[in-house]
C-alpha cells in the first residue's frame, strides 16, 4: 500500500514538474518571439506621445521572463491563460468552447483503431488465417504511406466524420505494433506448451497471450493519444471541425503564440496524464 | 526481390530529383498562360496547373527538395540520438536519467503541435529557401526522441558486455572503447534509425505543406504539390493530378520495404 502510494505520488510530481517545465517552455518561446510587446496602437497617428508612452508602459509590466511566467503561472492557477491575440478572446473560454468537439472525436477514432487493430491481430492468430494476415498487412501497408493531410481530404470528399479519418490514420500504426506485439507473444515456448496439451485458442489468447503483452499495450495506449491528438489538427483544418486542431492550426497561420502555446502546453499534459494512468492501471492489473 | 526492386524504384527517383534540371523540361516557375490546367500531352507530360505551370517539372523539382532534405533531416535527427543516447548509455548516473527524461518528455508532445508551435514563431513571408531550411530543420531537431531510447538501449547492452568488460581489463582508454568497440556496433542502429526517419519526415513534411505551414510557394514539394488534391472539382476533371501523391506513396512503400529487419539490425 505504501508502495502504490509512492508510486502515485511521484507520478503526480511528474506531471506537476512537467506543467511547470512546459509553462516556462511556452512562457519563454511567448516572451522571446519576435514582436513580443509591439502593439499596433502605436503606429496609430491619432494617438499623443502620452497614450503610446502608456501603451508601451503597459507592456513593460511584464517585462522580463521571470516575472512573465511568475504573472502567467498565477493567472493560470485562477483558470486565465491569457488572451488570444487573432481572436481577442481569453485562450480558456476557446479551450473550453473547442476542447470537446476534439475530445469526441479523439476518443472515438481512437476507441475504433484499437478496436479494429485488435480484432484483425486477434482474428489472425485464433483463424490463423493466411488471408486475413495478408489483408491487414497490405491495408496498413498503403494507409501509413499517406500523410495525415490527404486522409484528410479523402475524408471530406467521402464526407466521413472527423473521428473516422483519425481511425484511418491510427489503424496502421497500431496494427503493426500490435501484430507483432501478440504474434511475439503467441510464439513463446510456454503458449506451445499450452496448446500441445489441447487448451483452446480462445483460452490461450485472451488468458496467455494477451497479458503477456499487456505491459506494451498499455505504453501503446498513451502514445496513440498522443498521436491521435497530432492527427486532429490536419484532419481538423481541412474538415473544417471547430475543434482544437483547426484552433492550434489557425492559431499557427495568425502567430498567435499564447493561443497555440497554451494548447501544446494542455495537449502534452494531458497526454502524460494518459501515459500515468496508463500505467497505474498496468500495475493495478499485475 | 522485392527489396531488390524497391532499391531500383528510389535510385531511379533520387536520380531523378538530384538531375531535376535535366530531367524537367521547363524551369518549375514557368509559366504557359495559354494552357492552363491542361492535360497530359507531348510537351507536358503530367498537364499543366492551373497557373499554367508543368506539373511534370514541378514534380521532378520537388522531389529533389523532398527527397534531398528529408534525408538531411534524418541524419540530424539520427546524429542528435546517437550523441545523446550514445552518451547516457555509457555513462549513466544522473545525466542517464536527465535524458532519458528529457526524450520521455518529447515523446509526450505531439510532434505536430510543436512543429506548429516553433513554425508559428518565424513569420509567414520567409522567402522559399528559408522556408525549406525552417521545415527540414525543425524536423530534424524534434525527430531524435524515439531513436534515441534505441541507441540508448543498444549502448547500456554494450556497457554491460562481456567483451567491453575485457577490454577494460585489458587497459583500453575511453575513448579508443568507444572509437574501436561501441561505434562499430553501434552503427547498424543508427543506420535503422536513419532508414526508418525518412519516410516520417517525407509525410510530415507533406503534412505540413498541405497546411500552408511547410514549403512555400513557388519551391514545389511534394507536400505543396499535394495541396492541388484540395480542390474536388479539379482533381476529378484532371486525375493526373494525383500523381505526387502516388510517387509519394511508390516511395513511402520502397522505404519500409527496404528497411533492415530487426534480425538484420542486431
Amino acid at each position: 500500500m505504501r508502495a502504490r502510494i509512492q508510486i502515485i505520488g511521484s507520478q503526480l510530481l511528474t506531471l506537476a514538474a512537467l506543467g511547470l517545465f512546459g509553462g516556462l517552455l511556452s512562457a519563454s518561446l511567448v516572451r522571446f518571439a519576435p514582436g513580443y510587446g509591439v502593439d499596433e496602437r502605436e503606429l496609430d497617428p491619432r494617438l499623443s506621445q502620452a497614450s503610446v508612452e502608456a501603451i508601451r508602459n503597459s507592456h513593460r509590466l511584464t517585462g522580463g521572463l521571470l516575472s512573465y511566467y511568475r504573472h502567467f503561472l498565477a493567472s493560470a492557477l485562477q483558470g486565465d491563460f491569457g488572451r488570444s491575440e487573432w481572436l481577442e478572446r481569453p485562450v480558456s473560454s476557446l479551450i473550453k468552447e473547442r476542447f470537446p468537439v476534439t475530445a469526441r472525436s479523439v476518443v472515438l477514432g481512437v476507441t475504433l483503431a484499437w478496436a479494429t487493430a485488435l480484432g484483425i491481430s486477434l482474428s489472425g492468430l485464433f483463424f490463423r488465417g493466411f488471408f486475413l494476415d495478408i489483408s491487414g498487412t497490405l491495408a496498413s501497408s498503403v494507409l501509413i504511406a499517406l500523410p495525415t493531410a490527404v486522409i484528410a481530404v479523402f475524408s471530406v470528399y467521402l464526407r466521413a466524420p472527423v473521428f473516422l479519418a483519425i481511425a484511418v490514420v491510427m489503424f496502421p500504426k497500431l496494427f503493426r505494433y500490435l501484430r507483432n506485439l501478440l504474434a511475439e507473444a503467441y510464439a513463446q515456448p510456454y503458449i506451445l506448451a499450452a496448446r500441445s496439451r489441447g487448451i483452446g485458442r480462445a483460452r490461450i489468447l485472451f488468458q496467455h497471450v494477451l497479458p503477456l503483452a499487456s505491459p506494451a499495450l498499455f505504453a501503446l495506449f498513451g502514445v496513440s493519444l498522443s498521436m491521435a491528438f497530432g492527427a486532429a489538427i490536419p484532419i481538423e483544418a481541412l474538415c473544417d471541425s471547430p475543434g482544437v486542431g483547426q484552433l492550434a492550426w489557425q492559431a499557427a497561420l495568425n502567430r498567435d503564440l499564447p493561443l497555440i502555446m497554451n494548447l501544446t502546453l494542455l495537449i502534452t499534459l494531458l497526454t502524460v496524464a494518459a501515459n500515468l494512468l496508463a500505467n497505474a492501471a498496468h500495475e493495478r492489473a499485475l | 526481390m522485392l527489396r531488390g526492386i524497391s532499391a531500383v524504384i528510389l535510385c531511379v527517383i533520387f536520380t531523378a530529383g538530384l538531375f531535376a534540371g535535366a530531367v524537367a523540361p521547363y524551369p518549375y516557375t514557368k509559366q504557359f498562360r495559354e494552357r492552363v490546367n491542361a492535360a497530359p500531352s507531348a510537351s507536358h507530360w503530367l498537364g499543366t496547373d492551373s497557373l499554367g505551370r508543368d506539373l511534370f517539372a514541378r514534380l521532378v523539382y520537388g522531389t529533389r527538395v523532398s527527397l534531398l532534405l528529408s534525408p538531411a533531416a534524418a541524419f540530424l535527427s539520427t546524429l542528435i540520438a546517437g550523441v545523446l543516447g550514445g552518451f547516457a548509455g555509457l555513462v549513466g548516473g544522473w545525466c542517464e536519467r536527465l535524458i532519458l527524461a528529457a526524450a520521455d518528455l518529447s515523446m509526450a508532445l505531439p510532434l505536430l503541435f510543436v512543429l506548429l508551435a516553433l513554425r508559428a514563431l518565424l513569420p509567414l513571408n520567409v522567402s522559399p529557401l528559408v522556408s525549406v531550411i525552417a521545415t527540414f530543420a525543425l524536423l530534424g531537431l524534434l525527430g531524435w526522441p524515439s531513436s534515441l531510447r534505441v541507441v540508448w538501449a543498444t549502448t547500456k547492452n554494450l556497457r554491460n558486455s562481456d567483451f567491453l568488460l575485457l577490454a577494460r581489463a585489458t587497459g583500453c582508454g575511453r575513448s579508443r572503447m568507444i572509437a574501436r568497440h561501441v561505434l562499430p556496433n553501434l552503427r547498424p542502429v543508427m543506420f535503422a534509425q536513419f532508414w526508418i526517419s525518412i519516410p516520417l519526415f517525407v509525410l510530415t513534411e507533406a503534412t505540413l505543406s498541405m497546411l500552408g505551414l511547410g514549403v512555400m510557394e513557388p519551391l514545389p514539394s511534394w507536400g505543396n504539390l499535394l495541396r492541388g488534391l484540395e480542390d474536388v472539382s479539379a482533381v476529378s476533371t484532371n486525375p493526373w493530378r494525383l500523381a505526387p501523391l502516388i510517387v509519394l506513396m511508390v516511395v513511402v512503400v520502397c522505404f519500409q520495404l527496404i528497411l533492415p529487419t530487426p534480425e538484420e539490425t542486431a
